[in-house]
């Protein structure tokens, strides 16, 4: 029962830990991207679209990456170039998500869709336990694996990462060192977006197999608070976002085992949940807060 | 203007440059809201829906007839509760993004009420402890978010997002549970309310008396941030809390006060849709309503004024979106775009003349 929980963990934590990685990356670089939930949706909408048409479903991918980067940069727009608040417009960018994909999104509703199936790993699936809980998932989560390392090393190790972390920090210093801190927070942004645009498509393409409605149900928004208690940095957003899938997976393995508990309170679990660790957590992380994080410049 | 006299040279200019900011501001205020409908309209054009047809049909759903305006100030009832909501705590720094949850913890509160009232309790009596209830039930919930901030430095713009789940659950769990109705053919529905617990409705608007009890509160909260002695001192840990200690005002007590006072409004606001229109708990009841008003508060700078206004105009919108599927076999949800849009291009404007 423990190991079907941690195998769902993964597999239901992988489509918020791309989103929380994006959103890791935004706010590094100084913008809360509130609107992650709409970007998050309009990927998964786009990454089935693309893959019912094309019947490719990495073509699907690339798709959910960029409709994530296209919304994003709605948002850099308004927020980082025209000073625009970025909660607001976080907000609103989720009902122009909940519009676009209401608008585009019908004739797919329900429908089942030919995304990544499970790919058990030679030798590493064969692991006791380990094998179970990591490694027989589909390729998209296989991929977080390497995305995770290949995030941090980025922020805290490259050249870029180091201009990124200046705008989230002190963006008057970029300017001093002849670097555009609108310039480098855009480039954050739509980064994230695509980060969510792929979240979308893995919940999608491989969790859900379909395209419904509102399907991303505050995924995007645990993310942004996940990016909190992750203390903005991208091993810890993981464990993180692993504890959320754990979680939302928890329901129905109670249920398969003959656990009674009341739907509705497992429902609600992630988010009373998400609460109650930011209760714990946040006093310890909030010194980790990038210092200029949600103010215009 | 008074041409030929010396003296008239000066006011006369200045009178000149005001006329001409005012022009501009209208102008730009024209030239956004004129964007929005075009963007909106381009998109809609993708799905071979004439923009132009599609926007007389929403005028006249909504403008026209005996109908449409009812529904319009039915619907812009809650919103402007609900976007007053997010206006108070935002006096005081805040972030309320809970409209939504809000709205369902104080319906389901209400509902709670009249299922014990049952058929007893007059008309008044039940409208006024439904309120009641709805009105503290909200409160309690954004109070809860006004604590987590308070006590545990958890921000409240998150914590009241998520606790909007919460709240969705809460709701399914009665009306799935121990309100289902019997009667309801499996419905997660509970018992319908009775004539005494539902909103009496006025002719001469089309509609029910929601909207007049929305204005009221909303001239109420006006007063009561611009003249009274709490408003001003909201105003002030809003402007700068690290002051508003020092000189002695105990923020922390207003900043619950105004999160409190938020959530009893959205509580209010998801009563009077559930008295008023709904007239039966279920899931979904609030359908986005907090998140719409949230939008309202920020198109209205968190005036209370012109929340009233911008509600309105958003109620017009998504009444308009319900013709939508009729008249353009489009889902009614899309005209989430316009709404979105028209809020993203008027973030998008750099306030040019200081509001007073």
């Amino acid at each position: 029962m423990l190991i079907t929980i941690l195998a769902g963990a993964v597999a239901g934590g992988t489509s918020i830990l791309y989103a929380a990685l994006g959103e890791t990356i935004s706010e590094r670089a100084g913008v809360i991207n509130v609107g992650t939930e709409g970007t998050m949706l309009v990927g998964a909408l786009a990454s089935v679209a693309v893959t019912v048409e094309t019947g490719n479903a990495w073509l699907g991918v690339l798709a959910g990456a960029g409709a994530g980067a296209a919304l994003a940069g709605v948002f850099a727009i308004v927020t980082i170039w025209r000073g625009g608040n970025q909660l607001a417009a976080g907000l609103a960018l989720m009902f122009l998500a909940l519009g676009l994909t209401s608008l585009y999104g019908a004739s797919y509703v329900g429908g089942n869709v030919d995304g990544f199936d499970e790919v058990k790993l030679p030798l590493l699936g064969s692991l006791p336990v380990l094998g179970k809980v990591l490694f027989r998932h589909d390729v998209l989560v296989y991929i977080s694996y390497a995305v995770v390392p290949a995030v941090w090393w980025l922020l805290f190790r490259s050249r870029w990462g180091l201009l990124l972390r200046t705008a989230g920090e002190r963006p008057e210093t970029l300017l001093a060192y002849g670097v555009s801190p609108a310039r480098v927070r855009t480039v954050a942004v739509i980064t994230g977006g695509a980060f969510a645009g792929v979240g979308g498509a893995q919940l999608a393409l491989a969790l859900a197999l379909s395209w419904s409605e509102g399907m991303t149900a505050g995924r995007g928004f645990i993310a942004v608070a996940l990016v909190i208690f992750g203390a903005w940095r991208p091993l810890q957003v993981m464990a993180g976002a692993y504890l959320f899938g754990a979680s939302i997976t928890l329901g129905s393995v109670l249920q398969v085992n003959g656990v009674e508990v009341n739907q509705f309170f497992l429902d609600a679990l992630p988010y009373v949940l998400t609460i109650v660790v930011l209760v714990v957590l946040v006093r310890r992380q909030r010194q980790y807060a990038p210092e200029a994080l949600g103010q215009p410049l | 203007m008074s041409a030929g006299t010396v003296d008239a040279g000066r006011p006369s200019l200045l009178q000149r440059i005001d006329a001409w900011r005012l022009a501009k501001g209208t102008l730009i205020w024209i030239g956004m809201y004129v964007a929005a409908l075009v963007i909106f309209g381009a998109f809609v054009a993708t799905r071979s829906v004439d923009p132009i047809e599609m926007y007389r049909a929403m005028w006249n759903s909504t403008l026209t007839g005996s109908y449409g305006p009812g529904q319009v100030l039915n619907r812009a009832a809650p919103f402007i509760l609900a976007g007053l909501a997010v206006a108070v705590p935002a006096r005081a720094g805040l972030v309320n993004i809970g409209g939504e949850g809000q709205i369902i913890i104080g319906a389901t509160a209400a509902g709670g009420v009249a299922l014990a009232l049952g058929t007893s309790g007059g008309h008044v009596e039940s409208l006024v402890l439904m309120g009641l209830a709805a009105a503290v039930a909200g409160a309690l919930w954004s109070g809860l978010a006004g604590v987590l901030k308070l006590k545990g430095n958890v921000d409240e713009a998150i914590s009241t997002l998520l606790l909007n789940y919460v709240g969705a659950n809460v709701l399914s769990y009665f009306v799935y549970g121990p309100w289902k109705d019997a009667a309801g053919n499996g419905q997660p529905n509970a018992k319908p309310l009775t004539e005494a617990q539902t909103l009496p409705t006025w002719s001469a608007i089309n509609g029910h008396i929601g909207i007049i009890i929305a204005l009221v509160v909303a001239a109420l909260v006006s007063f009561a941030l611009a003249r009274t002695k709490w408003g001003f001192q909201l105003r002030c840990v809003g402007g700068n809390r690290e002051a508003a200690r020092r000189a002695g005002l105990s923020v922390g007590l207003l900043m619950l006060s105004a999160m409190l006072v938020g959530g009893a409004l959205a509580g209010l606001g998801g009563m009077i849709q559930f008295s008023g229109m709904e007239g039966q708990l279920r899931p979904g009841i609030a359908a986005t309503f907090g998140y719409t008003a949230f939008l309202a508060s920020w198109l209205a700078r968190h005036q209370p004024g012109k929340v009233v206004l911008a509600a309105l105009l958003l109620a017009l919108i998504a009444v308009a979106g319900d013709s939508l599927q009729i008249s353009s076999n489009l889902p009614g949800a899309a005209v989430n775009v316009l709404m979105a849009v028209v809020l993203l291009v008027v973030l998008s404007q750099r306030r040019t003349v200081k509001a007073a």
